[in-house]
């Protein structure tokens, strides 16, 4: 074998590629790991929570350890009209102790943590290299990739691709779907404003390392998404998830959307004084299930990202954790296919079933309507106005006169909105379908 | 202007006694954290290797000591002082094409003077008898003052040529070297065989690494070295303070009123005596431009003004 032949090449040094890797090294396989950054999570950004629970099999006891800011203590969940908001406020202690439940994280830090475990478990791990192609053979298989370095050709038994939304080695081997467009992705765009940590604590209602997420809808007028907030130790993020196609088609700049959401006034107290310290964006696999491409190519698999493996079904925000799991049962798959001696997309099916056979697929699966009433008009542009309406009404004491009823302050709402029942009655079917 | 600067007496010693070896290029890095303040505010990485680095005058100094090796056929040694995490740049190093890699273990916030000792005690110990050339960047990332590299050659009793703007490496034997002076003025030195040379970053860009070569050089073996020789007879600022210069004591300016006194100070509407449009033949307008340039004293010259020059 020479220096640049290896087992496995992994691409891409994110939450996906390093738990792959570190998978195969623990088995025992030589896996290269290629991070084009600077260093592994350098070029990473998210919402801001990660749920790495499925990081228990791979590294026990691993929040004794990792850089995780805060621990979220606090989950909230607003739905928002330009001058009013409903929050449901939960919180619970048990979050606050192990095994915990989700952690806000910088990025640069958890993916250059997880990256060095990797490294530590027998990865070779090289940055600032971008992969720019499939190495194949005659027949069309996988057989390596291609580097911007000098002399940069890694050939490999197996290409595991972890390069992110809109992978170019998933595209140039033909695995994604064709009826994928601009529709399937959201715009991420978020920033990171320092505040003392005692302001912090005080205007979220935390203290220690308890943090607070606050997922929001309404909050991003005529372009379909969400918002959230959450707390670093002595940052908070603040960030938009915009639908792509609304965005252009409604010439809105995401800058101008979370100033918007900044100056609402159920958020201008919590961000006030602060300081804009780093301002990032990103594009998100948003469309479930039904985006997820062809998994395995003969001499290669993708995970993450690429896999478009992101959950976005309203109540539930996550896409590190899948990272996290597609990447292991990436790295497990491809141990069993070497050990076999059979890495043809036949021989790596076993990464498929594992996915079926966990959450990672399972959630998707069963969510998978779920990212389409979520970013539908009818969600984004009409039930928060009347949400809040009714809750309006119910809270309003509009003496002399008495109270209205429950059933009639919904019933006039719905008409003021221009709901029609046929269109609720579908809506709360499809809801009651995936969350039930 | 061409000088030849040479080895002294110094470098010399330092060859005496010593088994001749292969020569070695040597190039010396300053590994600089950055932001580590940043970086530990939720309590990790307090020795941040993500936020530090070498700056492009280092990184161009390596390159000039790797195309002098190849030049030369010698191999190249590169220094750097630091802690741990300076390792990452000799790697990096490494991966471009260094052959032997060494690590001061220091702190980086210690004195040039000191850098340079350290240096220094590290070449002797690598038994660096038959060093050639040393290459060092003209400043690091935090914008130090440039002044190891005359240390070093002091305390090795080097020639040098610091501050290029250029360099030629002719046959690999004499290396000619173009320096910045003030005023816009250059300074063309040849230095013959050996001689400690710093560089600005625009010289050269490091040359990317073959894949090879990165994955290769994370198993080279880094040399550790911990400074032995102190240095207690060169003079220490004591007090750091904004430079001002000296006061001048001038005449008063002339004038009647206001306006043409400070017309007289900042000599706003003073008009250059020094220029003369003339028409020659283009051997005696450059003997016309010698002798008027000896007139206004930016020249020393024996003849004067030329008498026949018709002026239009």
């Amino acid at each position: 074998m020479s220096e640049t032949d290896f087992d496995v090449v992994v691409v891409g040094a994110g939450p996906a590629g390093s738990c792959a890797a570190l998978s195969l090294a623990k088995a025992g396989h030589s896996v290269l790991l290629v991070e084009r950054g600077p260093f592994a999570g350098s070029k990473n950004m998210y919402g801001g929570v990660v749920y790495p629970r499925i990081l228990d099999a791979l590294i026990p006891n691993w929040w004794e350890e990792a850089p995780i800011q805060r621990w979220v203590t606090r989950r909230q969940t607003m739905v928002m009209t330009p001058t009013q908001s409903l929050t449901i406020d939960y919180r619970s202690d048990t979050w606050a102790k192990p095994p915990y439940n989700g952690a806000t994280a910088y990025r640069p830090d958890f993916d250059f943590w997880l990256a060095g475990k990797a490294e530590a478990a027998g990865a070779q791990l090289i940055c600032s290299t971008t992969v720019t192609g499939l190495l194949r053979d005659g027949h069309g298989r996988t057989i390596g990739v291609r580097t911007d370095r000098p002399d940069g050709d890694i050939t490999a038994r197996l290409v595991i691709a972890c390069d992110g939304v809109n992978s170019f080695l998933a595209k140039e081997a033909g695995l994604y779907r064709r009826d994928v467009d601009a529709n399937s992705f959201t715009l991420g765009v978020k920033e990171t404003i320092a505040l003392p940590t005692d302001v912090i604590n005080e205007r979220f209602g935390v203290r220690g390392r308890e943090g607070a997420d606050i997922e929001i809808i309404g909050c991003t007028g005529d372009v379909n998404g969400g918002g959230f907030i959450y707390t670093n130790l002595d940052t908070i993020g603040v960030g938009v998830v915009l639908k792509l196609s609304k965005l252009g088609a409604q010439r809105q700049r995401p800058e101008e959307i979370i100033a918007n959401l900044k100056a609402h006034p159920s958020v201008a107290p919590l961000v006030e004084g602060g300081e804009v310290k780093e301002y990032s964006a990103h594009l998100i696999p948003e469309a479930g299930y039904d985006m997820i491409p062809t998994l395995a190519g003969d001499g290669l698999l993708i995970a993450g990202d690429a896999a478009g493996l992101c959950l976005a079904a309203g109540i539930w925000l996550e896409g590190v954790n899948f990272a996290l799991a597609s990447g292991m049962y990436a790295g497990d798959a491809a141990a069993d296919a070497l050990r076999s001696d059979d890495t043809s997309a036949a021989g790596l099916a076993g990464y498929r079933q594992r996915l079926e056979r966990t959450f990672v697929l399972k959630d998707h699966a069963k969510l998978r309507h779920i990212p389409h009433l979520v970013l539908g008009d009818r969600l984004q542009q009409e039930y928060p106005q009347m949400v809040a309406n009714i809750v309006e009404r119910m809270f309003r004491v509009d003496n002399p006169r008495p109270k209205p009823g429950i059933r009639r302050i919904l019933t006039q709402e719905r008409r003021h909105a221009g709901i029609r029942w046929r269109d609720l009655a579908k809506d709360t079917w499809t809801a009651m379908r995936g969350f039930g | 202007m061409a000088a030849t600067a040479s080895s002294s007496g110094g470098h010399e010693r330092l060859r005496t006694g010593a088994r001749a070896v292969r020569a070695v290029i040597v190039t010396c890095q300053k590994w600089v954290a950055l932001g580590a303040a940043d970086a530990d505010s939720a309590g990790h990485n307090a020795a941040d290797q993500r936020f530090g680095g070498t700056s492009a005058a280092d990184q161009a100094a390596l390159e000039w000591a790797l195309r002098l090796g190849a030049a030369r056929s010698e191999a190249v040694t590169v220094i750097a002082l630091g802690p741990d995490e300076a390792s990452k740049a000799l790697r990096d190093a490494a991966a471009a094409g260094a052959d032997r890699l060494l690590r001061v273990d220091s702190s980086t916030s210690i004195d040039s003077v000191d850098v340079a000792a350290a240096i220094t005690s590290a070449l002797q110990s690598l038994g660096a008898a038959d060093v050639s050339f040393i290459v060092c960047g003209d400043y690091s990332l935090d914008r130090g003052s440039g002044s190891v590299p005359a240390f070093l050659a002091a305390m090795l009793g080097m020639a040098m040529a610091l501050g290029a703007v250029g360099i030629d490496l002719a046959d690999g034997t004499d290396v000619e070297v173009l320096r910045r002076l003030d005023g816009g003025r250059r300074e063309r030195l040849r230095l013959h065989d050996s001689g400690v040379i710093s560089v600005e970053g625009s010289t050269a860009t490091l040359r990317r690494a073959s894949l090879s070569g990165v994955l290769a050089s994370k198993a080279k073996q880094i040399e550790m070295h911990t400074p032995t020789r102190s240095i207690d007879h060169v003079a220490r600022a004591t007090t750091m303070s904004t430079y001002r210069p000296r006061a001048r004591q001038l005449a008063p300016p002339v004038g009647g009123n206001p306006l043409a006194r400070l017309h007289a100070l900042t000599s706003a509407t003073h008009r250059s005596t020094h220029g003369e449009t003339v028409v020659l033949d283009p051997q005696m307008a450059a003997r016309r431009i010698v002798e008027a340039l000896t007139v206004w004293g930016y020249l020393d010259g024996e003849s004067g003004p030329a008498a026949d020059a018709p002026t239009r």
